[in-house]
């Protein structure tokens, strides 16, 4: 092994100049694979913060309007959702895959705490919502069993409405994940966890407050809890509900969903007199799927992203095999003395082989250290800061770096870039013959 | 015998055909110190190089200590010419990026023969041949003397069947290749090597005990030189 590397080392030594701008290339294409997969990661991951803290085997269900007209009805009929849907969910008909039913009715209120108020949606739900929507109490706790039996008029408020509620309400980002927040406008500190136990006045009721939640401002942060059967008494329409969600087992594929949701559709169109296949009539927004599209989508764009570096590292490639045709042109007296003195064709293969792969992965590695070092810069910069759109702050990149698969993936790539390279003056070399090659000067 | 040769044919087909060796028969016994003279295009050079295994023939025999030398494969070629051959050429045929002992050493490399003994091996011979001194300079330091003795001792390093030498003295000026020969005379003498120097040159083959003349791809006159009475220049000078 240690010849190997002597013969390698002697032979680079040689051509340092050569060697180092081929090398180049192949850093340089090492190095676009590395920042462009990480690139590639932060976007992905800039998207799906907040959404992968959703369980993902949930539908929720809502009524929409019908596009066809269906037993002497005319198309364009607003469906509501009844508490006669939430029990068809639940019964025997989809036993087979669903588990438990929850439904929400909820409405626009405005919530008061002495001078100071906001305008929020309260949503009347069950305790399985936070379990579902993976819901982070902070402080306090959420809705339990007992709010809802009892009918307790208690609200859980997230975390910033809290604070503009007790004077402070700082939007800064950098007090999201604060207890304390820094007012600049008042200048008080004001600590939302005093909020629990105290009444919020909603219209002409008083609620207590029982829970914090953490809010984020990637998802609606004016909405809050309050019991279902406690909202559904006071605001509620009736039968009418605003959707249900459900949790569902044994839909593996897209395809077992997509039929059950098929099923599903009918039996509730039906219901209220849409026809089966009307996919306005209701919505249905089933996370699983959305999860294996979202997951594709990552999976493409990954592919793109590879498909994109291999194709830069393919110059690089290219230039090494260049470099050791010219190698092996360059030497072939020598290879005429070494075959007539024993070497094998192999063993000059092997030369040539190892020097390739030897100048791929070194410089690839450096590529790689380089891109890697790249990504953490783009992380402490682009990856720090967010955008502002529409009132809300999203993140243009988060975690912008590749991680060990891509290391080693990307190992794996320059060894076999390398061979790949030196493969074809390697064989060049290894068919010279020896009295042609003694000849040659 | 430790060579034989049996009505070996070579037809180089390089657009026009040319039929370089007609039927070459030579037996060569081992310890033998031979040369093959010829003029230029007489397919002495051919010749060596069958003997060397670095090219094939068409038809015919050729033996080496009983073993058919025949369709080898590549591998199996280097294999042997590792094992029994050892080569020196007019022009050395160092590797220039490589010291003398790293040269010596080669052979024994192929072998797959350990660092360490192949390096005290390389010294034991380059001492033998007074070049401990140089052994870690590159050819290029060296004189052509100096490159030609590097050679022999890489030649000798596997303990070779046979020694080939082509045009050993080609490049040396006249003291030297009286140097070269005597060198080759004493390992004959010394170490029973069998030697085979292939020439122009009279008083270099005048060094050899027996002088195997080749014309136009035939073997002619085999003339026994152990009196080293062939060279119309006296038996110690080589005429350049």
């Amino acid at each position: 092994m240690r010849d190997v590397f002597t013969e390698i080392w002697e032979s680079v030594r040689r051509n340092k100049l050569r060697t180092c701008l081929t090398g180049f290339a192949v850093s340089w294409g090492i190095f676009m694979l590395i920042v462009l997969l990480g690139a590639g990661n932060g976007l992905m991951n800039a998207f799906l913060t907040g959404s992968e803290d959703i369980a993902t085997n949930t539908m929720q269900v809502g009524g929409g309007r019908t596009s066809k007209p269906y037993d002497g009805l005319k198309e364009g009929r607003r469906i509501w959702l009844e508490d006669g849907d939430v029990a068809l969910t639940g019964s025997e008909l989809f036993a087979d895959h669903v588990d438990q039913v929850i439904s929400t009715v909820g409405t626009n209120v405005t919530v008061n705490y002495g001078k100071r108020y906001f305008s929020g949606y309260i949503e009347g739900n069950y305790p399985a919502r936070q379990e579902m929507d993976k819901i982070e109490v902070r402080y306090g706790r959420f809705i339990n069993d007992k709010d809802i039996r009892e009918n307790r008029k208690v609200v859980v408020l997230p975390e910033n409405q809290a604070e503009t509620l007790l004077g402070g309400g700082s939007r800064d980002s950098g007090a999201r994940f604060a207890t304390l927040s820094f007012d600049s406008s008042s200048g008080i500190e004001v600590d939302v966890r005093s909020l629990i136990g105290k009444y919020v006045k909603i219209g002409t009721f008083s609620f207590r407050v029982v829970g914090i939640t953490k809010s984020d401002q990637m998802s609606d942060s004016n909405l809050f809890y309050a019991p279902y059967t406690t909202v559904k008494i006071i605001y509620g329409k009736g039968k009418e509900i605003d959707d249900l969600t459900f949790t569902f087992h044994g839909l593996d594929s897209e395809a077992a969903n997509e039929a059950f949701e098929e099923q599903y559709r009918a039996a509730v169109n039906l219901r209220h007199r849409a026809a089966p296949d009307d996919r306005r009539a209701i919505w249905i927004w089933n996370r699983f799927t959305q999860n294996l599209q979202m997951n594709k989508g990552r999976r493409i764009l990954s592919t793109a992203l590879w498909i994109i570096g291999l194709l830069t590292l393919l110059g690089g490639i290219v230039g090494v095999s260049n470099i050791m045709l010219i190698t092996v042109k360059e030497r072939t007296h020598e290879f005429g003395i070494r075959k007539a003195i024993g070497a094998s064709p192999w063993s000059i293969m092997k030369l040539i082989l190892a020097e390739s792969v030897s100048i791929t992965a070194f410089f690839g590695y450096v590529g790689m250290l380089l891109g890697m070092i790249a990504c953490m810069v783009l992380d402490k910069t682009v990856g720090q800061s967010t955008m502002s759109v529409m009132d809300e702050q999203i993140a243009m990149l988060v975690n912008p770096t590749v991680g060990l698969d891509v290391a080693l993936g990307a190992t794996v790539v320059l060894i076999v870039a390398g061979t790949f390279a030196g493969l074809f003056p390697a064989r060049k070399a290894a068919q010279v013959r020896p009295i042609e090659a003694l000849r040659a000067e | 015998m430790l060579i034989e040769l049996k009505d070996v044919n070579k037809t180089y087909n390089n657009g026009q055909p040319l039929h370089v060796l007609k039927g070459i028969n030579l037996d060569i016994d081992r310890g033998e110190f031979v040369s093959i003279m010829g003029a230029s295009g007489s397919g002495k050079s051919t010749l060596l190089n069958i003997l060397g295994i670095l090219d094939n023939y068409d038809t015919g025999e050729y033996y080496i200590d009983g073993k058919l030398i025949k369709n080898l494969s590549e591998k199996q070629a280097a294999d042997y010419r590792n094992r029994m051959i050892g080569f020196i050429f007019q022009s050395y045929n160092l590797i220039g990026f490589k010291t003398a002992v790293e040269n010596v050493e080669l052979p024994l490399f192929y072998q797959g023969v350990a660092r360490k003994k192949r390096h005290q091996m390389a010294m034991e011979y380059l001492d033998r041949l007074g070049l401990a001194d140089w052994a870690t300079h590159y050819p290029n330091e060296m004189s052509g003397g100096q490159k030609q003795r590097v050679a022999i001792a890489r030649a000798l390093i596997t303990r070779p069947q046979i020694v080939l030498a082509d045009e050993p003295t080609g490049a040396l000026d006249s003291k030297t290749s009286v140097e070269i020969m005597e060198l080759l005379q004493q390992l004959n003498r010394e170490e029973q090597m069998t030697i085979i120097v292939v020439t122009h040159e009279s008083g270099v083959a005048n060094a050899t005990n027996k002088i195997v003349h080749i014309k136009d791809g035939i073997i002619g006159q085999i003339e026994d030189n152990r009196e080293h009475q062939a060279s119309a220049f006296g038996t110690t000078t080589i005429m350049k």
